[in-house]
């Protein structure tokens, strides 16, 4: 057979295999919908060498950063704290749609972070992670609490982010956020005991300063001293 | 057959004897261990950047060592006269070429099966348990190996340059997996002709979007026609890179 032949005839084959593999494995949404960051270079150059889900990796990585206030490179205007957090969670969810536990991080720090008030933002992360990543349950129950904190309604709002809070799913940053609504609500014990767990989890080391002022606070209020600082 | 599988056994033998081949498998299981370092920045994710950076990192080292070994597998015998030897012999021209083919991809399986092997126990040691399959993801890394080697292959015969033939091959690698944004592109242009020529491209270019699924770990296991039109690809657009360089080297005149 000559290798003309052999050749027509497999590329005939390639075509009839690409047609139920189009989409690709994966199904990544196009690069071209990839918010603008100063990290574009860095994920084009990943992305385009094959490696969307360690650049996805690395964009968390740097989102947990940002987080947690330390991304030279990205700087809030004054008085705005996580500014970029939305931009930069779209950045993690579009090289990765899968990626589930940074829509509910980026929806978590949006939604009940103090001072932050942006809820339809952590909605509208939300309900893109329910269309690119349907099936993960966790992104219905953020909804919900945010729509009982949108009526008014902490007692329940609380009641459903409690019921997330041991999901293997759910981010960490939700301890911290959920320990800070029961300060304010007065209930000192569950704070107490939830920054408690906080300290005592390897995983969540760069809060434990947080966690010990925290807790020498929570232990004042509760003796009736009022606040260390 | 005989003659494939002896001319398979000497590039098997000669490859896993070479340095680069040793370096690269020592260079992975560095990476490895750097994923492992990393891994720790990432909090409750660190199973998952684990897998992906390892994942990645078996399939970067395995691109590089097929695309160096093939790009010299039959170059560096006609520059060292050694071709002349073999094909002296009864030995058709095909045969030689799918022996030196086969004896390299096998060299460069088993690298990918010692660095996967070493990986998956560094992922049990963590308590790792994904939803999708270790197994089907290293299979596709091994596929979208095969496909560089194969077209790494026609690039050395038909451009007759290693350093020419190594930047196309990287060229294809980077273009494969830019199949989305080429049809996005061919989508906004108001130009027909421009529309079908890039069409024609990516069609012609490699997809290695579709073997990504090491990517896609959170998706689950695909079902089995998924696996099988990916089998199909793969071995398909092997035959055509194969079938072409065998048409490029029947003509060669040494």
């Amino acid at each position: 057979m000559r290798p003309l032949a052999v050749a027509a005839a497999c590329g005939v084959l390639v075509l009839v295999a690409d047609i139920p593999l189009r989409g690709g494995a994966a199904g990544f949404p196009p690069l071209g919908e990839l918010p603008s960051t100063p990290f574009s270079t860095q994920d084009a150059a990943l992305a385009s060498a094959g490696l969307r889900a360690a650049a996805a990796d690395i964009a968390w990585i740097q989102l947990l950063d940002y987080g947690g206030g330390g991304l030279p490179a990205v700087q809030d205007p004054p008085g705005r704290p996580y500014y970029f957090i939305k931009d930069l969670t779209l950045r993690v969810v579009r090289l990765d749609p899968r990626f589930h536990r940074a829509y509910l991080y980026g929806a978590g720090i949006l939604g009940w972070s103090r001072g932050m008030e942006r809820p339809t933002e952590a909605a509208e992360l939300l309900q893109e992670g329910l269309r690119r990543d349907p099936g993960e349950k966790l992104f219905t129950l953020y909804l919900a609490a945010l729509a009982f904190q949108k009526k008014g309604d902490t007692d329940r709002m609380i009641g459903v982010l409690e019921s997330t809070l041991d999901d293997p799913g759910a981010p960490l940053t939700m301890r911290p956020i959920l320990a800070n609504i029961y300060k304010s609500k007065g209930e000192y014990r569950k704070a107490l005991a939830l920054w408690e767990l906080i300290l005592d989890d390897e995983r969540m080391r760069d809060d434990h300063p947080r966690a010990v002022s925290q807790i020498a606070d929570l232990k004042a209020l509760l003796k009736g001293k009022g606040p260390q600082s | 057959m005989n003659t494939i599988k002896a001319v398979f056994g000497y590039t098997f033998r000669e490859h896993v004897r070479h340095k680069v081949w040793l370096s690269g498998a020592l260079f992975g299981l560095i990476l490895l261990a750097g994923g492992l370092v990393v891994s720790a920045l990432a909090q409750d994710e660190r199973a998952r950047m684990m897998l992906d950076l390892g994942l990645a990192a078996n399939e970067a080292i395995a691109l590089v060592s097929v695309v160096f070994l093939t790009v010299h597998l039959i170059l560096q015998e006609v520059e060292s006269r050694t071709v002349f030897l073999i094909l002296a012999h009864p030995v058709r021209r095909w045969h030689y070429l799918l022996g030196r083919f086969l004896g390299t991809l096998a060299a460069v399986v088993v690298g990918l099966a010692a660095l996967g092997l070493a990986h998956w126990l560094l992922l049990a040691a963590f308590g790792w348990t994904g939803p999708g399959s270790y197994l089907l993801a290293w299979a596709c890394s091994l596929g979208k190996t095969a496909v560089m080697g194969a077209l790494a292959l026609l690039l050395s015969l038909a451009l007759t340059s290693e350093a020419a033939a190594m930047a196309f091959a990287m060229f294809f690698w980077i273009l494969g997996h830019f199949s989305a944004e080429l049809h996005f592109i061919a989508g906004k242009s108001g130009n027909a002709l421009l529309r079908a020529a890039i069409l024609a491209f990516s069609q012609a270019a490699p997809d290695f979007a579709h073997l990504d699924y090491r990517d896609a770990f959170g998706a689950g296991l695909p079902g089995l026609g998924w696996m099988a039109a990916a089998a199909v690809y793969v071995l398909a657009y092997c035959g055509v890179c194969l079938a072409l360089s065998v048409q490029v080297f029947e003509q060669k005149e040494f």
